[in-house]
């Protein structure tokens, strides 16, 4: 690898993020106004699920480009700023992970296991259930990824080849989904220690499911910090190397 | 306000070393990821970033859904043939969300049975 092609690398990278910023424009005030709305109304309703801010900010911006008939590539273009700062967002995760990092001295092994075993397993039901309802392989692409923390899901999604906003969405679901079933699924195994309720809750439900931990105590979410972080590491290196075993 | 600034653009050059490393070693992983990698390897050998770091990684994290609007909203503009496929989808993600709870209760629970309680 000859210096010429490191600096030529180098220089993609930098106008990439150039031109994210670059093209930031009035779009992002509808953003962050819908956000608002959306962030009061959650906090309002007592943070209920169903009313997570992206349920509600996403349909208003929907219907505000209806009336003033603005297309989503235009949308999309003029919110640069937030899709350039998703970067910087995924390397902000290593804080609060190196937090935790101290919390696996004692608990190794049972904990590597839970993690690896769990991981596997929700991306491994989720590819097969997908062959199984014989739906498309885009589809298939798109979803890959939806348990691990948006952020990396999305830059995974990137890599493998997929739908960027169908991905985000079914992140959301598995989320939002987690954490309304796990209170069931705790019950019926008597799952009662609240550091592995957290880290099922990190596994499967990534940052929602880890701000639920949060709310029930801070070695609940720090144990959720754990698990979304690892998976979210673990499936970026084995997917996009794997994914290529479930297209036919 | 310089402590948001300065972390900001440690955690921006993390991200442009991961984007780099990736491309020059032809690593088949995210480049965003491999940033966050080394911030961590840093991280866990010396402390000294951390203070800088604290103000900017916790405010990322705790808006990171409105990082997420404008991609979300895409899913409205996704037509006909994703929208088709949209119930099975759904089924798809709360049934595996479901077994995977389930499946990691269970592998724990086995798991703490046969070390004993674990405190």
């Amino acid at each position: 690898m000859g210096a010429m092609t490191e600096m030529a690398d180098m220089t993609t990278i930098l106008l990439h993020q150039w031109q994210l910023l670059s093209t930031t424009s009035w779009p992002l005030l509808l953003t962050l106004a819908a956000f608002g709305i959306a962030w009061w109304t959650y906090n309002r309703s007592g943070r209920a699920s169903l009313l997570h801010p992206l349920m509600v900010a996403t349909p208003l911006i929907y219907f505000s480009m209806q009336t003033i008939d603005l297309d989503f590539a235009a949308y999309y273009s003029g919110n640069g700023i937030l899709n350039w700062l998703l970067g910087p967002a995924t390397v902000a995760l290593a804080v609060p992970l190196s937090h935790q990092l101290r919390q696996l001295a004692g608990m190794f092994k049972p904990l590597t296991v839970a993690l690896l075993l769990g991981g596997l397993f929700a991306t491994l039901s989720a590819l097969l259930l997908v062959k199984l309802f014989g739906l498309s392989d885009v589809v298939l692409l798109s979803l890959a990824a939806k348990s691990v923390t948006s952020p990396i899901a999305l830059s995974i999604v990137e890599q493998i080849g997929g739908l960027r906003s169908l991905l985000a969405v079914a992140t959301m679901v598995t989320g939002l989904a987690g954490i309304v079933m796990a209170k069931s699924i705790f019950h019926l195994t008597q799952l009662e220690d609240e550091r592995w309720q957290g880290l099922i809750l990190g596994v499967t439900a990534h940052a929602i499911g880890t701000a639920k931990a949060f709310e029930s105590s801070p070695r609940c979410g720090a144990f959720a910090t754990l698990g979304m972080g690892i998976n979210g590491i673990l499936t970026a290196i084995v997917l996009p190397a794997s994914i290529g075993l479930f297209i036919i | 306000m310089k402590k948001l600034a300065v972390g900001l653009l440690i955690l921006v050059l993390f991200q442009w070393l991961g984007e780099w490393g990736v491309k020059a070693l032809e690593l088949n992983i995210p480049g965003q990821l491999l940033g966050m990698i080394l911030l961590l390897i840093v991280l866990s050998v010396n402390k000294s970033l951390l203070p800088w770091l604290e103000t900017t990684s916790s405010q990322l994290i705790r808006f990171i859904a409105l990082l997420f609007v404008p991609i979300t909203t895409g899913a409205f503009f996704l037509g006909p043939e994703i929208f088709e496929q949209l119930p099975q989808i759904l089924a798809v993600l709360i049934i595996s969300t479901l077994l995977a709870q389930w499946f990691m209760a269970l592998v724990i629970n086995k798991l703490r049975g046969s070390n004993g309680r674990d405190d």
